[in-house]
């Protein structure tokens, strides 16, 4: 199940074409070059601080894909593993995130065709237990939001497969729409259209659910 | 809505994903139009409350886990990375050195020489299982695709359909549940007929009368697939063929209703199977 990664340089080459990345080598990614070299050269520490750098993004992006913890981990699991076993394949002067990305859409996808478990075959499905939402300036935020939350995550979920994941990378993990044709090896028009009825689709179904709610 | 403006074209202008000329288009109409004003609004309104999804955050505790897993899962495999791995890991990271990469091009040069030897013999053998071009976008009918994996066929209004899939495409699909680039399915046509006779009732395929193609290349097609129809107006079969123009409404379908990958494998358990079996 290695087939995220041996694209790798197709994706580096199609996100840097696609201006996903400068000639330039921020400090961030001269550091980040600098801990590939020492894993590379079989430091685990150094290997493990990449993991810290990029957990938060490749969890996220996997529980709004998978829809549950457990998955989530798994797939991330997965992803650095693949990550480290093929890390020669990077070229340390490209970032390192959309490279990531792509692996965990493609965990992503083996994991749900794996069990059969697609959130979209699951309407019923309830936000994501381990995505919490960040309250702590405001204390009085409470039911309401919560059930737009999960109104949100409901409709998400009913979207087809192709849909979500050009609404998940576009809209909420906030990747152009170059950036997310690379990821997801389509054009860019043809992530346009899934984005453009994703969004209509998401409206209509929250408009629903609002008329529910009055 | 009463307004026939495209609501597509509002659910990208919302964000600015529209090209510079739809932008305009939209943005004049926009003026003009309250009923689309409103729609738009309304778009703005649930995208701020999809893009407050940005805001929630994971708990720490389910990093620990994660990371600890994965370390362990590295400490295990080192030892146990396939050869092929550990050669390309070895020529990889050595070609970045200059010394190496000299001497790496050094026994490409000798490898090119010797494979171009061997290939002026064999050509022009017609590549047995995969996509040969003639230009950018114009294909050359496969070759020896009866010998390569049986997809299944399906019964179409008045013909057969038997769906082949390259032998190397197979081997990753089965592997990896992807459809790499370089596959080609070739969709060979045949008419029916019905018997009536004791004993061999039923419908059976009667002649082959066209030949159609689809081949995953992304440096050529927008969308990654291109496809092809071999057969001509008086149904004779063609040597070549360019690729289908989108207004055939090939690529819209394959795109919109195939399950996997403009692939139909909801209609064929051969391929389903294979991906079971991941």
């Amino acid at each position: 199940m290695e087939h995220g990664v041996d694209s790798s340089f197709l994706v580096h080459r199609a996100l840097s074409m696609a201006g996903a990345s400068g000639t330039e080598v921020s400090p961030e990614g001269a550091e980040v070059a600098k801990l590939v070299r020492l894993a590379l050269g079989g430091d685990a520490t150094a290997f493990e601080q990449i993991i810290a750098r990029y957990e938060r993004r490749v969890m996220t992006v996997a529980i709004r894909l998978l829809g549950t913890r457990d998955d989530a981990q798994d797939a991330a699991q997965e992803v650095f593993y693949r990550a480290f076993k093929y890390l020669h394949r990077l070229d340390p002067q490209k970032p390192v995130e959309p490279w990531l990305i792509r692996m965990t859409v493609n965990a992503c996808r083996d994991i749900g065709r794996k069990r059969q478990k697609w959130r979209s075959t699951f309407p019923e499905t309830t936000a994501p237990e381990a995505v919490a939402t960040d309250r702590s300036g405001d204390p009085h935020a409470g039911l309401a939001g919560e059930q737009e939350r999960q109104m949100v995550w409901k409709a998400l979920d009913s979207l087809p497969e192709k849909e979500r994941m050009a609404i998940v990378l576009r809209d909420i993990e906030g990747f152009s729409t170059s950036e997310v044709a690379a990821i997801l090896r389509s054009s860019e028009t043809t992530v346009r259209s899934q984005v453009s009825r994703g969004r209509l689709r998401m409206k209509e179904l929250i408009d629903q659910m609002m008329g529910g709610l009055l | 809505m009463k307004c026939a403006f495209s609501n597509e074209l509002l659910a990208l202008y919302v964000e600015g994903d529209l090209p510079a000329v739809d932008a305009e288009l939209t943005a004049t109409h926009l003026t003009g139009c309250e009923e689309c004003r409103q729609f738009l609004d309304q778009l703005r309104e649930r995208q701020s409350l999809l893009k407050s999804l940005r805001q929630e955050t994971i708990n720490p505790s389910s990093f620990a886990g994660m990371r600890r897993e994965v370390l362990s899962r590295i400490c295990d495999a080192q030892q146990t990375f396939g050869w092929a791995v550990k050669i390309e890991r070895v020529l990889m990271l050595g070609f970045r050195r200059r010394g190496y990469a000299f001497a790496g091009l050094a026994i490409a040069a000798i490898l090119s020489v010797s494979l171009l030897a061997q290939m002026r013999h064999a050509l022009p053998e017609p590549h047995p299982s995969g996509a040969v071009f003639e230009g950018r976008d114009t294909l050359l009918r496969p070759e020896g695709y009866r010998q390569w994996v049986f997809v299944g066929a399906s019964i179409g209004r008045e013909s057969f359909h038997n769906v082949y899939i390259n032998r190397p495409a197979y081997r990753e699909y089965a592997k990896t549940g992807t459809f790499p680039e370089g596959t080609v399915m070739v969709r060979e046509i045949a008419s029916s007929k019905m018997k009536k006779e004791p004993g061999l009732d039923g419908v059976y395929e009667k002649e082959f009368i066209a030949l159609e193609a689809s081949v995953k290349d992304s440096s050529r097609f927008d969308g990654g697939w291109g496809f092809f129809d071999f057969t001509d107006n008086d149904g004779k079969m063609k040597a070549k063929a360019q690729a289908l123009s989108d207004g055939t409404g090939c690529r819209s379908c394959h795109e919109e209703r195939a399950e996997t990958d403009h692939v139909f494998t909801q209609f064929y358990p051969v391929l389903r199977s294979a991906r079971a079996e991941l």
